[in-house]
């Protein structure tokens, strides 16, 4: 699913990625971990194309991400989920105007969208408040309609950055609880945290980053 | 993609940014009607030229005491000329009855005089092939030589004179317009890079979810086509109420009582150019702003 060869990315002379290399299989659930600034949010912006390897390759899914156009960037984005920290929703657009987005980028029809987005939105238990503004959402509830939108086209690959870095220790547990039953369906998840609680509940591979290094890959966590 | 939402899209953009659309719309109107005004100038000007050059007639004056035998020898002589298409001859007592027509504030100033001072003449209309100011002076200068003709007049000098502004007006016409063209673009271009700044965050999200520069730019480009189109709309209806107002003026004033032809024309062509080039400016402004976002990788 995604293979790293010695990928190395510096920011003024300053490593974020020092030669990490590492394979993800399809199915897995790695968990990324490290202290802020190991170089964690670096990997998963070169994963899904935002930066450019300095050296280095990165394989996903058969496609050297490294060496991609910018014009294919969008059409490997709609083949994994992404979800950020700091949620990234269109606070005046309603909830299910969230979530539809990906589908309508993809032009999927509007009735197939529909059904799509119920779905989805009943999996992350917010298909109750499809009509309501993103702005007026709780914190938990923002991270839930992220989730929602990020595996609404069903991806292969679902990244996530720091997913509960706003959240308190109980919407943690739920979100967390969210990723397990994405995995369970098949989805490879590449999950990034400095939360020990969170690597603990993943019981996933854990792979530690530190000063850009991979410094332990301990496999699947007990 | 879908072409209503991206429509709706724009729309929204419209609406958020009324206040900088307005100004765009307005300032786009704005230099639409300068750029109008001079191309009507500019049209009206060849249009008055084209009509003149038509009615060029020669005039040829006979001595005071010319014999009818001179007045038909001239008159032979000039059907043999191939310029000239029509004769009218004019006789003293006519040219003082057309005279005092014309003019009858002036006609006192003839009271006081002996007679009739007015000469005879014969009016030559003349073929469109021999209107050119070389063949012109030709014609005169044989006419000159008849016997009995003291004088040959033509008003060819001051149409050449007009023929001559109408050539500036051109060139000043594609100066004017390019600068225009640009100030028009610059205003767009930077009302569409506002809407862009004001909805960055939301840029960033579509692009990590998987849109593409085209469906992120589209909205934008038209948006700029309907603030153009707006504008260009709004430059005509503004032009249309100048030019009538002219019209209105010019015919109350009385100076054009039987050449209405020659007052102020709005050609159907300048409101379709007016409405296409606000539309293919806002089009083009706009593509010129988001052009950075096709190629942003982030």
């Amino acid at each position: 699913m995604i293979q790293l060869f010695h990928v190395s990315k510096f920011y003024d002379r300053c490593a974020a990625l020092n030669d990490v290399s590492f394979r993800i299989d399809k199915g897995e659930c790695v968990i990324l971990t490290g202290p802020s600034g190991a170089g964690k949010t670096t990997l998963l912006k070169v994963i899904f194309g935002a930066e450019v390897p300095d050296a280095g390759q990165i394989l996903v899914q058969n496609r050297n991400v490294a060496r991609l156009r910018g014009g294919a960037i969008p059409y490997l984005r709609r083949t994994m989920g992404i979800v950020l920290q700091n949620f990234q929703l269109l606070p005046k657009k309603t909830v299910y105007e969230n979530v539809v987005l990906p589908l309508v980028i993809q032009g999927v029809k509007r009735r197939e969208a529909r059904k799509q987005v119920l779905d989805v939105l009943k999996a992350v238990g917010m298909d109750h408040k499809q009509t309501i503004r993103t702005g007026v959402l709780s914190a938990g509830e923002q991270q839930r309609i992220c989730i929602a939108r990020a595996i609404v086209n069903s991806p292969i690959l679902l990244l996530a950055d720091e997913p509960t870095g706003n959240l308190d220790p109980e919407l943690t547990v739920e979100i967390v609880e969210l990723f397990k039953r994405i995995h369970a369906q098949g989805t490879t998840i590449l999950l990034a945290t400095h939360n020990q609680r969170v690597v603990e509940q993943m019981n996933g591979r854990v792979v530690h980053l530190q000063a850009g290094h991979v410094v332990s890959d301990e496999g699947v966590a007990s | 993609m879908r072409p209503l939402y991206l429509l709706r899209e724009a729309m929204t953009n419209l609406r958020v940014n009324r206040g900088n659309v307005l100004i765009g719309i307005v300032t786009t109107a704005f230099t639409l009607v300068c750029f109008g005004l001079f191309l009507l100038l500019y049209l009206n000007l060849k249009n008055l030229t084209g009509t003149l050059q038509g009615d060029v007639e020669v005039v040829v004056y006979l001595e005071p005491g010319a014999s009818e035998q001179v007045v038909s020898l001239v008159q032979n002589r000039l059907q043999t000329e191939p310029a000239a298409v029509a004769l009218t001859f004019v006789s003293k007592e006519q040219a003082l009855r057309e005279f005092a027509e014309q003019f009858p504030e002036e006609s006192l100033l003839l009271e006081g005089m002996d007679g009739n001072p007015l000469p005879a003449s014969v009016v030559v209309s003349l073929s469109p092939r021999f209107l050119d100011t070389e063949s012109l002076s030709a014609f005169a200068e044989r006419v000159k030589q008849l016997p009995g003709v003291t004088h040959v007049a033509y008003s060819q000098d001051w149409i050449d004179t007009l023929t001559l502004v109408v050539s500036y007006f051109e060139l000043g016409a594609v100066v004017i317009g390019t600068i225009l063209a640009v100030a028009t673009v610059t205003i767009i271009a930077n009302t569409i890079r506002l809407s862009l700044h004001t909805r960055k965050e939301e840029i960033e999200i579509l692009r990590l979810i998987g849109a593409t520069g085209a469906f992120i730019a589209i909205p934008y480009v038209i948006e700029g086509t309907i603030l153009g189109t707006v504008g260009g709309g709004l430059s005509l209806a503004l032009l249309k109420g100048i030019v009538e107002f002219f019209r209105l003026e010019l015919n109350a004033s009385g100076w054009f009582v039987g050449v209405e032809h020659i007052l102020p024309v709005f050609p159907r062509q300048v409101s379709f150019l007016l409405v296409a080039t606000g539309m293919l400016l806002g089009c083009g402004s706009s593509v010129l702003s988001v052009f950075g976002l096709m190629k942003v990788r982030n």
